[in-house]
């Protein structure tokens, strides 16, 4: 049996969806939570939990670069840290996070699945940084495979010191 | 001077709300502001604690009246404006922490 190690938060290139085409902010939370459930690493409320949560408090941010939303929910509903990614053709609408009227044009989708969030807090601060690395997410933005987007990310995560 | 406590606020959790507040300690640290107490909660929490904080440092929308001072956490997640609010917060701070 794999040991499960709560510092840890999974990339894996099959949480990583590229240049997809949807047509709501459902449909692309819907599409992340389903790998992230099929690969065991949330539990089947986790979906339902994070869409009703981006209805109360949207997580649409508007970075230098482009739009980004992180859409998550409560620790209850995962089973194992990760993080599944979506770059979008065309950018679908999230409201703002602390502005729930400001609709933000979202083209890079990054949903947390947080277990421990004390434990993860370190890793997971890194992937948020990415939001304000314009070099980092442009590259996300503009790659056109999951496995750019995997080395983009863990050679970000590798560099940046807390 | 006087201690100055901040609550730092997000939705739900406080996945966002921890980061924000990292970057804020670091940012009130290399303006040599060190006289602060941050902590983070979730937004439903926010009614039983504000008491005990002099400023609310928030990812989300703040619905529940208050006379204490409110900045939004945004600009520490997007880095848009963050130099603006990082400027306006130290303010404060001086503000609250040399009041009698």
């Amino acid at each position: 049996m794999q040991k499960d190690n709560a510092a840890d938060l999974t990339l894996s290139e099959d949480l990583i969806l590229v240049d997809q085409k949807v047509s709501s902010k459902e449909e692309i939370i819907q599409k992340l939570g389903d790998l992230l459930t099929e690969g065991g690493f949330v539990k089947d409320t986790y979906t339902k939990a994070v869409l009703d949560r981006e209805s109360v408090y949207p997580t649409g941010l508007a970075a230098r670069v482009t739009g980004v939303a992180v859409p998550h929910t409560d620790t209850e509903h995962v089973n194992r840290s990760a993080v599944a990614v979506a770059t979008l053709t065309d950018p679908v609408i999230f409201n703002g996070m602390g502005a729930p009227k400001t609709e933000i044009p979202v083209h890079v989708v990054m949903m947390l699945a947080i277990h421990d969030k004390t434990q993860v807090i370190p890793i997971l601060r890194k992937v948020i940084l990415i939001i304000e690395k314009d070099e980092v997410l442009k590259k996300i933005w503009e790659a056109r495979d999951s496995g750019t987007i995997k080395e983009v990310m863990q050679e970000h995560i590798r560099s940046v010191k807390l | 001077m006087k201690k100055v406590k901040i609550i730092v606020v997000c939705g739900s959790g406080v996945a966002m709300a921890m980061h924000a507040a990292y970057k804020l300690r670091e940012h009130l640290e290399n303006n040599k502001i060190y006289n602060t107490f941050i902590e983070g909660t979730g937004n439903n929490n926010l009614a039983a604690c504000i008491d005990a904080y002099d400023m609310v440092v928030s990812n989300a929308e703040v619905t529940i009246e208050t006379d204490k001072p409110i900045f939004s956490a945004i600009p520490l997640i997007t880095g848009v404006g963050e130099e603006e609010l990082v400027a306006q917060i130290v303010e404060k701070v001086k503000e609250i922490g040399n009041a009698e």
